[in-house]
């Protein structure tokens, strides 16, 4: 039986694993990780993920099942994963919605999908695929995206709005990569959050991203959380309520007080949103 | 239309050149040289991470370049990010044997086999006792390379390695770190047999002693012993496989 996972969870990331499974800090309530990095592999990896698992509830997220990919899924993979989440017992596992393969050839990378109705009957269809395969609820997170959309597809928020409903499916709402696209792209990211149903949201993800010269900025995963990312998470609990809210930090990875004082202003701002209610 | 996207997409990240027309067909050109940039620096990262000395032996340029051929071919097969380095040694070793200091694909052999044992799968969680009459067990984590230079002795020279028969045994630890530990061509044919586990202990010492002419005398015997001790102590060799079951037994 799955363990709850609640309030402020951290990706349990190999270079931060070591101090963070020595510390064994309370202010973690749970930890997130990616299953490509465990599944078939043994050494330090399974090592870090037993530990952890002592302590902590474990949630998964994907890198390389990608629901826009045009290529059918790896049933060997699936199966394998099926297994793994099995064994964790995780209450649900999630994947982004991109493209992350072509032909078989993977890219390591999330790659924006075009904003359209044939990419939302792509995508819709491959998580239910993908859903009956692994046997737990899936979940999909909204991503960051660089490249100008055309012009005569649906707006971000539709299209996540579009394979949400259309595959009856859970979301992983990334606040960070709303943010992003919201500063590249010039829109609302509170009228993206709006867009959303709340009731479909199972997990949030926060994260600091480059703001490069020319003005682009990348979801690198590899600086502090930014205040405005910090108010875009404020809005977005008071908007869905008490869903769980990851710390990612996947590159330049501070040392753990560092994360760990993140952590506590997530803590605080999701103590504060849960006490002034849901807004409608 | 999504699929045709989705091949520019894959041209503009790994052909050796973007296209105008792959770039046209996607529109906003600059944005989609990020990514090509996202992805080409990521994959270059973990083969770099990989084979560093690989890397500072032939300098960065010639190492980049054979990252750019490799990815030219179509990009990672591998969803495991681990496993890209191995695909990238596969394409290139050959060509460095042509192009570069004799001895450098041998340093890329062996700093991919220390790579791919540090990331191996876990050993099995049940193994039965060691014994000639069985059929042995050996850790997932170990690679036997047979090289022509003894490029585990780090630093690497200035002037590079002389040329010399080497066998190596790498595995992985009980602290997960790959250790290199020096064979002779005995014992790197036994390894390679017993990883193979087609047949028990004892069949395969006879096989390799008649393979190398070498009989299996008092001296050969303590030397095994002391082999078989020391695989058993590094957890080279994990035991034994379980007897069949005999069909006579109760069930």
């Amino acid at each position: 039986m799955s363990r709850e996972i609640n309030g402020i969870g951290l990706g349990l990331r190999y270079d931060l694993a070591t101090e963070l499974l020595e510390r064994r800090p309370a202010s973690v309530s749970w930890v997130e990780i990616h299953p490509e990095n465990y599944v078939d592999r043994g050494g330090r990896y399974r090592e870090m993920l037993e530990l952890a698992r002592r302590d902590w509830p474990v949630v998964t997220h994907g890198l390389s099942s990608c629901l826009g990919d045009p290529a059918p899924f790896d049933a060997g993979y699936l199966s394998d994963l099926r297994t793994f989440l099995s064994d964790l017992e995780v209450p649900w596992h999630s994947e982004h919605l991109c493209l992350g393969a072509v032909d078989g050839r993977f890219f390591h990378d999330l790659l924006p999908l075009p904003f359209t109705d044939e990419a939302v009957r792509t995508a819709s269809q491959r998580l239910s695929e993908m859903r009956d395969a692994i046997g737990v609820p899936l979940a999909f997170e909204n991503v960051s995206y660089y490249a100008t959309q055309e012009p005569n597809g649906l707006a971000e928020a539709d299209f996540v709005v579009e394979v949400l409903e259309r595959a009856d499916a859970k979301l992983l709402l990334d606040v960070n990569n709303i943010y992003v696209n919201a500063e590249n792209f010039g829109f609302d990211p509170k009228a993206y959050v709006d867009r959303i149903p709340a009731e479909r949201v199972v997990q949030i993800h926060v994260a600091g991203h480059l703001l490069r010269d020319d003005g682009l900025r990348i979801d690198t995963h590899g600086e502090p959380v930014p205040e405005d990312v910090y108010d875009l998470l404020d809005y977005a609990l008071r908007r869905i309520g008490p869903v769980p809210v990851l710390l990612e930090r996947d590159n330049n990875v501070p040392p753990l007080d560092v994360l760990l004082r993140e952590m506590e202003r997530l803590r605080a701002i999701y103590h504060t949103a849960m006490e002034a209610g849901i807004v409608p | 239309m999504f699929p045709e996207r989705a091949e520019a997409m894959h041209r503009i990240c790994f052909d050796m050149e973007p296209s105008e027309s792959d770039l046209g067909l996607l529109g906003s050109r600059d944005r989609w040289l990020v990514y090509r940039d996202l992805v080409r620096s990521r994959l270059t990262h973990i083969v770099a991470a990989a084979l560093p000395r690989t890397k500072n032996a032939i300098g960065e340029h010639a190492f980049g370049r054979a990252v750019d051929e490799w990815l030219s071919t179509g990009g990672p097969k591998t969803r495991y990010l681990r496993h890209v380095p191995a695909e990238l040694a596969t394409f290139a070793i050959p060509v460095w044997r042509g192009t570069e200091a004799p001895w450098v694909a041998d340093l890329a052999s062996y700093e991919l086999a220390a790579w791919n044992v540090r990331h191996a799968p876990r050993d099995p969680s049940s193994v039965a006792e060691f014994a000639f009459d069985r059929k042995p067990v050996i850790t997932t984590a170990i690679e036997v390379l047979r090289l022509t230079h003894p490029v585990h002795d780090a630093p690497t020279p200035a002037l590079g390695y002389e040329r010399g028969p080497v066998w190596l045994c790498v595995y992985r630890d009980a602290t997960h770190q790959p250790i290199t530990t020096k064979l002779n061509a005995i014992a790197a044919d036994l390894l390679d047999a017993w990883q193979r586990a087609d047949r028990t202990v004892a069949q395969s010492v006879e096989q390799v002693a008649a393979a190398h002419e070498t009989g299996i005398g008092p001296a050969f015997v303590e030397k095994l012993a002391t082999l078989i001790a020391d695989f058993i102590d590094r957890r080279i060799i994990l035991g034994g496989q379980s007897p069949p079951r005999d069909p006579g037994q109760n069930a």
